[in-house]
């Protein structure tokens, strides 16, 4: 049965990986934009809820609070950081080392408020039940496999059927065009950035009520979403999905095999053949260079 | 004092050596490599080793430590041939990330977590160097010596070729430059280099682990690159002296707390890189946008003229 527990808790923290990597895709995809801090707007997030938690605010308000502080966060980013050097230059390396930077900050800053140790937050939802026998699952792993299908469902009704949406998937492909059609490249990137970085809320207020939080994770989350976006194909959105399910399987899957030790160079081993095996992705159309 | 100013010039060379190297193909190849201390790590590996069980001469050390790195370097020259930009830069993270895993559970080699202690000194000439004023000119002379064949190699026909590469692919191919062999040398060479100041810093501390060859090296070196100024002569030095000089100057400031110190530091490197990137991207040492700008608008004009030129000679 260890074969079924590792497939359960493996499709959870692929629920979790999919839907942060969903986030930096659509990012990336509309704006071209390699928001390498989109980790640091998870942690951002996951410290809010966890800040509101203690507070006594509550659930709701929690997670609505962290949902407008990832938000906030993902549009400053766009306006103040990549705005002023896409201004001038926008060299792909350029926009990343400043995203990079600025998630070294917010690593820290978390890390002095909140103090650098893991903290979690007691839940009902977290404790395990005995599904079958020898196989535990947590009420957690169904909102998170739940919360995955909705919010892409949305996603995806949004992006096709919204004026705004098909903006959205227009500008990727040509923003003078945008400009044409009277509509304004700024906010929507703005709109892009707010989108994406709301949809890392489910997975950091999961792990909060879950596995639990440090300031550190920002660079785990980075790498994940990074990976799936990668070994989904570079502006398929439904290939960041799908290839974070397979990479939250996998690491867990991997356990059957490997030390638990090796699950993080698992999911790298995986990366690192995919980018030299298939440089467009498992669902890319396009070539890598 | 001075054994302190000692060790911190010790340190600054054999940062100094990273910071080269990784501009050797950062700043010239257009390689982002995030993978630098997987090499620093390997020479640092190897070099104890070989000074354990072979011999602690560094004319032993350093060319054991270097063949190593070259070959393990091929697996970084892959992924450069194959992408570009985000890919390669993700491909180097993956390779980072897989080597940690590797030096901290290959025990027979690394010693696992725990590391490798009492590792012998360098001896040279029948003397044992260990003392940071001994140390001190042993590193600097390597770390001279490093900038001298970088330069070199910067200026000549390689060098142009790897520019050339880096600008554009497809009209350096069409040169009939070989890509493929120029980016792989320059991988190997940038490598190999980088694995002589994980020798250095194997011999100087006589303890190794994991902990010093973490993607958080791997980020530091760059940022030593891109605040001292990429593709500049002098910035990856200028950028390692900074950078290791910073946390000392903050245990001076009396009103920061203390046990904050290592927060602080990355905060202020972390802000000073997006800082850079905004208002000038080319490092301390590098031009400034605005020069930038303008050198871009004259090349543009000049090849505009040419074709115009061109334009002219058709018509008649």
């Amino acid at each position: 049965m260890l074969w079924l527990q590792l497939t359960l808790t493996g499709l959870q923290t692929g629920a979790l990986y999919a839907l942060t990597a969903v986030g930096f895709s659509l990012i990336f995809g509309a704006t071209r934009v390699f928001h390498f801090a989109h980790g640091a707007a998870f942690v951002l997030a996951a410290y809010v809820f966890y800040w509101a938690d203690t507070a006594g605010l509550g659930m709701i308000p929690g997670i609505v609070l962290a949902a407008l502080a990832a938000m906030a966060f993902g549009v400053a980013m766009d306006r103040l950081v990549y705005a002023p050097i896409q201004r001038h230059e926008g060299s792909f390396f350029t926009v990343f080392v400043a995203s990079f930077g600025i998630g070294i900050v917010v690593e820290n800053v978390v890390g002095m408020v909140f103090g650098r140790s893991f903290v979690t937050i007691d839940s009902t939802l977290s404790q395990s039940r005995e599904l079958m026998e020898g196989v535990y699952v947590a009420p957690l792993a169904w909102i998170a496999i739940a919360c995955a299908a909705v919010f892409f469902a949305a996603l995806q009704l949004f992006l096709r059927r919204t004026h705004t949406g098909m903006a959205l998937r227009a500008l990727a492909d040509s923003p003078e065009l945008i400009r044409v059609f009277g509509l304004d490249p700024r906010r929507l990137s703005s709109i892009a950035f707010a989108l994406g970085s709301a949809l890392v809320v489910p997975g950091a207020v999961m792990t909060a009520l879950g596995s639990g939080l440090n300031p550190a994770l920002g660079h785990h989350v980075m790498l994940i979403s990074l990976a799936a976006t990668i070994v989904g194909g570079i502006g398929s959105i439904g290939g960041a999905l799908v290839a974070g399910f397979v990479l939250g399987l996998a690491e867990n899957l991997a356990l059957i095999a490997f030390p638990s030790q090796w699950s993080e160079a698992v999911t790298f081993a995986i990366l690192f053949l995919v980018i030299i095996l298939r440089p467009a992705g498992l669902f890319g159309r396009a070539t890598a260079h | 004092m001075e054994a302190y100013l000692l060790n911190l010039g010790v340190l600054v060379s054999i940062y100094a050596i990273l910071a080269v190297t990784l501009n050797f193909i950062m700043g010239y190849a257009g390689i982002f490599s995030l993978a630098h201390a997987v090499f620093f790590g390997v020479g640092a590996y190897v070099g104890a080793q070989m000074a354990m069980h072979v011999s602690a001469s560094l004319f032993v050390t350093i060319p054991a430590a270097m063949v190593v790195a070259a070959l393990l370097s091929l697996a970084l020259a892959l992924p450069a041939l194959r992408v570009r930009g985000e890919y390669f830069v993700a491909a180097s993270l993956g390779l980072q990330m897989l080597a940690i895993t590797v030096f901290s559970e290959w025990k027979g080699a690394t010693g696992g977590i725990g590391g490798l202690v009492g590792i012998p000194a360098v001896r040279m000439f029948g003397e044992d160097i260990y003392r940071p004023a001994a140390f001190f000119p042993l590193a600097a002379a390597v770390a001279v010596l490093v900038l001298i064949v970088t330069r070199l190699l910067v200026h000549s026909s390689f060098g142009r070729s790897l520019t050339a590469i880096r600008d554009s692919e497809s009209a350096a191919e069409s040169f009939g430059k070989n890509i493929a062999l120029i980016k792989t040398i320059s991988v190997v060479v940038s490598a190999a280099l980088a694995a002589v100041a994980g020798v250095l810093y194997a011999n100087y501390l006589s303890f190794i682990n994991v902990e010093s060859f973490t993607l958080n090296t791997s980020v530091l070196v760059m940022a030593m690159v891109i605040i001292g100024g990429t593709g500049t002569a002098l910035g990856p030095v200028v950028g390692a002296a900074l950078l290791l000089i910073l946390p000392g100057l903050l245990s001076y400031l009396w009103f920061l707390p203390q046990t904050e110190i290592g927060a602080i530091q990355q905060i202020i490197y972390g802000l000073g890189m997006a800082v850079l990137m905004i208002f000038r991207p080319g490092g301390l040492v590098g031009r400034s946008a605005g020069a930038r700008k303008r050198r871009k608008r004259d090349a543009l004009k000049a090849a505009a003229g040419q074709s115009e030129a061109r334009k002219m000679e058709g018509a008649k």
